[in-house]
């Protein structure tokens, strides 16, 4: 084959081209070759790689990059001539660490809390709800996400404030004989959360149930089932990925959330993602903010790996109690 | 019974061979790399086009939230056909992030900076001149907003507006008369405890300590700085509900009871709230911030001739009364002082503070200790928070 300079010298800068041309080129076996030649197989799966590199590996590995550079004077907010370890000992001090294990409160609550509410809902709305309706009650649950995070996390500061609607129609009721007074406490952020990542919780939850299936539950009942014991042997079980992907989608952003605690934490209810955002807005440290993001990369990966493991190991012992019930009882 | 599937991937049939998850892989890594390479440090500063004295049919405003009063920029653009686009920060390190990292290509205009920033912003040449025969109204100008030492010659800043930082409080929370800083530390430990809101400024946290001391508030003396750190993180800090930028938002909502406040802010709450009878500003005594806000234009403009235009129109003496209405602080034009007691505004205390006042104020000025003021207030947000 003769060799060829090719007009691009990078797939990336040809690879939209090649999308465009690879049906015709099957019709011509010149063109076809051609095709190979000039943009390579690699390029053939551009769409895919392309995103994964732009949109993950790259921004990720900046940020890995940064992470050992420095800060050398006011007005610039990085520099990695000289790269050095040294931003991570300097992230983890001064009110990182409580700050963290205060957001990792607040999140894991926030999420158990986002379980607790989406399980009941996502099983009325899988199961009770009749099919028809089904689809009206799944767009009431998006229809929030057609507003802007921020504006709904500013409705609930205007809700919860002293002043608010709550507060006055609360003291009206006689529950109250004070104003409100969770604004701008960690209370305030933890019911901001739920609120802001509830729907995450609700869709993966609701397509796991709707998944398991009526005729599994059905033969439950056939077997002498209650309807405890249907939903804690069947549904439940058959709903775990669900969980699991739900806890997962609520959980991470969660952990790195900081308009919920800017708009409704004040002093006390802060979190990473603040510390952080400082980092790169204020403070114009984005050596120190890098390496702050990776250990919150890290800590967060290292959370949900522990959750995994706790996971595996209740599977394990609820898993050896059914399988003792089934060869040793009525059989 | 196990099949394989027809289609693994889509690629051509010759091409399939090759392609292999290694080249894939490959291809990651040249990308990667180049796109590395490409992050270097430069220092060089986009260029702005020069001014031909013909508008631009758009102009990007970078400002303080709620800064000037929307009719008077409705205005502009219906005279002049310019699209407005207004944008805002919370701080000057927020500007100058914006506009250091971007070297001159962040697209803003005109933008805001306070004066005791602009020495350093024209140090990395974050500003442009200014060219003051396309901005006639500068002869409107009080000499006394002109020629401040950040900028003897007002090549680059215009005064935009001017105040000075107080506190605001509660008459039904806080009965007795307040009339000092350290009347401020000690009711936040009081009547005003868990309720008291601070700046979301550093210079100005510590600069509560500082005057209660009775030492510059732009000391660089690392003990006399000790010692402000100590009495803001045990009796300031831990009352503290939380440090905002806008201090009228926390009036209206009704979380606190003492509030530190630019004068003009507190007036803008006060004309807010539904009790302001029960709101009280004061001067504190024996000092207090005098600040400068300036009408900058930044480096690489891409509207050079519509930002000239723009700053000549909001500093036009004929709209200075509305625009000082809007936002509450005096815009640094001549005779407005007299303007404003004929116009009969509301507070006006609250926007011209006496000469009394004047003469004992401090400008806040940039220091190598300003890094010592970022610890204090960083370690007295983690103390709140505790």
């Amino acid at each position: 084959m003769r060799t060829q300079t090719t007009p691009g010298d990078s797939p990336a800068t040809t690879g939209n081209a090649s999308a465009e041309r690879g049906s015709k080129a099957d019709r011509g076996s010149r063109s076809d070759r051609f095709a190979t030649r000039v943009f390579g197989p690699a390029a053939m799966s551009f769409p895919t790689w392309a995103y994964i590199l732009f949109f993950f590996i790259a921004p990720v590995a900046l940020v890995v990059f940064y992470s050992f550079g420095y800060k050398p004077d006011e007005f610039t907010a990085v520099a990695t001539d000289q790269l050095t370890l040294e931003r991570y000992p300097e992230a983890m001090s001064g009110a990182f660490v409580s700050t963290f294990f205060a957001t990792l409160r607040i999140s894991v609550l926030g999420t158990i809390l986002c379980l607790l509410i989406a399980l009941p809902f996502a099983y009325w709305l899988a199961i009770k709800v009749s099919p028809a309706r089904r689809s009206l009650a799944l767009a009431l649950v998006m229809v929030p996400f057609w507003t802007n995070f921020l504006v709904r996390t500013l409705g609930w500061q205007i809700m919860l404030s002293p002043d608010g609607f709550l507060s006055n129609w609360m003291q009206g009721l006689g529950l109250l004989d004070a104003p409100l007074d969770i604004l701008y406490t960690r209370t305030a952020v933890q019911i901001g959360v739920v609120y802001n990542y509830l729907p995450l919780m609700i869709l993966p939850l609701f397509v796991a149930i709707d998944a398991s299936g009526h005729k599994l539950r059905e033969a439950s009942y056939d077997l002498g089932a209650g309807k405890v014991t249907t939903f804690l042997k069947v549904t439940l079980p058959m709903a775990l990925p669900g969980v699991v992907s739900g806890c997962l989608l609520v959980f991470i952003p969660l952990n790195g959330d900081y308009v919920t605690a800017t708009v409704l934490g004040g002093a006390s209810g802060s979190m990473i993602g603040q510390l952080i955002a400082n980092q790169f807005n204020t403070a114009q440290n984005w050596a120190l903010g890098a390496a702050m993001a990776m250990i919150l990369i890290l800590a967060t990966l290292a959370v949900v790996g522990i959750g995994f493991a706790l996971l595996w190991l209740g599977q394990r012992i609820a898993g050896r109690l059914n399988s003792v019930q089934l060869t040793d009882g009525r059989v | 019974m196990e099949r394989r599937p027809d289609v693994r991937f889509l690629a051509p049939r010759t091409a399939a061979a090759r392609l292999s998850r290694r080249a894939v892989l490959a291809g990651f890594g040249v990308v990667g790399l180049g796109a590395l390479s490409a992050c270097g440090r430069t220092t060089k500063m986009a260029a702005s086009p020069a001014v031909d004295g013909e508008l631009e049919s758009k102009l990007n405003l970078y400002t303080w939230g709620d800064y000037d009063n929307p009719e008077l920029i409705d205005a502009f653009r219906n005279q002049n056909d310019v699209l407005v686009q207004v944008d805002a920060y919370g701080s000057n390190e927020e500007l100058i992030a914006k506009l250091a990292t971007s070297r001159g290509t962040s697209g803003y205009d005109v933008v805001v900076p306070t004066g005791s920033n602009i020495p350093q912003m024209l140090e990395h040449k974050l500003l442009q001149e200014l060219d003051l025969e396309l901005i006639p109204n500068f002869t409107h100008m009080d000499p006394n907003f002109t020629h401040q030492y950040f900028d003897p010659e007002n090549r680059y800043s215009i005064c935009k507006a001017w105040g000075t930082t107080g506190y605001v409080y509660n008459t039904t929370k806080i009965s007795r008369e307040m009339t000092s800083w350290q009347d401020f530390i000690d009711a936040a430990q009081d009547e005003a405890a868990g309720t008291t809101s601070l700046l979301e400024d550093p210079w100005e946290v510590s600069a509560i300590a500082l005057a209660s001391l009775g030492y510059s508030l732009n000391t660089e003396d690392e003990e006399e700085l000790e010692e402000a750190r100590s009495i803001i993180l045990e009796q300031v800090a831990p009352n503290t509900k939380a440090y905002i930028g806008n201090v009228a938002t926390g009036m209206i909502q009704g979380s606190f009871t003492l509030l530190q406040a630019f004068n003009g802010d507190a007036r803008q709450g006060m004309s807010e709230v539904a009790d302001p009878e029960n709101w009280k500003f004061v001067f504190p005594t024996p000092t207090a911030n005098l600040w400068m806000d300036n009408w900058t234009i930044a480096t690489g403009a891409p509207h050079p001739d519509a930002a000239h235009a723009f700053i000549n129109h909001m500093i036009s003496p004929d709209t200075a009364i509305e625009q000082l209405d809007y936002i509450g602080y005096p815009i640094g034009i001549k005779g407005l002082q007299e303007q404003a007691q004929q116009a009969d505004l509301s507070l006006p205390e609250l926007i011209f503070p006496t000469q009394e006042v004047l003469d004992r104020l401090e400008a806040s000025k940039k220091t190598p200790a300003d890094q010592i003021r970022t610890d204090i207030f960083a370690d007295a947000q983690a103390r709140s928070g505790a």
